[in-house]
């Protein structure tokens, strides 16, 4: 079986960065019911926001944080080699749509001491 | 009037004072590596998850990670299935594992000059909404500003309520799995 190809799968729900944050913040569970799936093909989102940051993962992959101005959480999409080159002439501050899958939710992490990113995974640019 | 000036300047100097004071204890880390392996005689299984969170204190030694269970990546699809299912690691009632120890000599660890420090690390690791008492070695890695830190130990499945018995899964999943924990922090 191979590899799930999170761009040609449908779109499930279509939100803005705030948006997603703030549906975690008011009840995690509910959302990660909602938006988890338990065999990990989790839900398929479009996430509009405005870009903070970009900046890179362990292996060098993008990752574009996008959040709101009086948002305490964002969205962290990571990007692949495939899908890289969309990020071109994409700078902090652009508003722009991407689509990923989900992996994991916002939320405040006592431990860490600072709220925790939703987290998407094999990003793409589809708006901008 | 003076007086409003003085005060607004106090204010200033107090909390960059503060928020320089925190910045400097604790640092950040976004760039992680974990890698899962499995080896029995059926098969080797590797599965590696970049989009953990991580906190050291310089001060304290406590350091934190919570890893978002599903962003371990597979080569084959099946078996990402396998490991995120409800028999297995039941990521969708238990969304992120949590590791909280503590570098217990970080008092031998000078973060101000490069060099390769051997570090203690215990504390509580939790996976699958079980908690178990660990204790590792790891390495501390100074070069610069960058703060690397690199441990690999053994999880035992049993003691995380993952056990199988029969089939596919008991026959090719190791009861011991290593892991291999990498963070880079600015």
């Amino acid at each position: 079986m191979p590899q799930r190809d999170v761009q040609s799968v449908k779109t499930d729900y279509s939100v803005s960065s705030s948006q997603i944050v703030q549906e975690y913040l008011n009840d995690k569970d509910g959302a990660d019911q909602k938006y988890l799936a338990s065999d990990g093909d989790s839900k398929i989102l479009e996430v509009t926001g405005t870009v903070k940051s970009i900046t890179e993962d362990f292996n060098g992959r993008k990752v574009v944080l996008l959040k709101g101005e009086d948002d305490p959480a964002g969205v962290s999409a990571s990007f692949t080699p495939d899908t890289e080159s969309g990020l071109d002439g994409v700078g902090v501050g652009d508003k722009i749509t991407l689509k990923g899958v989900i992996r994991s939710g916002a939320s405040y992490d006592d431990d860490l001491g600072f709220y925790l990113n939703v987290i998407l995974e094999k990003t793409a640019v589809i708006g901008r | 009037m003076k007086k409003s000036i003085l005060l607004s300047i106090a204010a200033a100097l107090f909390i960059s004072a503060a928020s320089f004071g925190q910045s400097s204890s604790k640092l950040v880390s976004t760039k992680t590596q974990i890698k899962f392996f499995s080896s029995t005689p059926a098969e080797d299984i590797e599965a590696y998850n970049t989009a953990s969170v991580s906190t050291i204190d310089k001060s304290s030694g406590e350091v934190v990670f919570s890893v978002p269970m599903q962003g371990f990546e597979f080569d084959k699809r099946l078996m990402q299935r396998h490991f995120n299912n409800d028999k297995f690691l039941d990521t969708k009632a238990f969304p992120e594992a949590k590791l909280k120890a503590k570098i217990t000599n970080i008092d031998e660890v000078d973060f101000s000059k490069d060099g390769s420090y051997k570090a203690t690390v215990k504390g509580n690791l939790t996976i699958k909404g079980e908690t178990n008492a660990i204790t590792e070695s790891g390495t501390v890695t100074v070069k610069g500003n960058v703060v690397r830190v690199e441990s690999k130990f053994n999880v035992t499945l049993a003691d995380y309520g993952i056990v199988f018995k029969k089939g596919k899964p008991a026959s090719n999943i190791a009861e011991a799995v290593e892991v291999t924990v990498q963070a880079e922090y600015q």
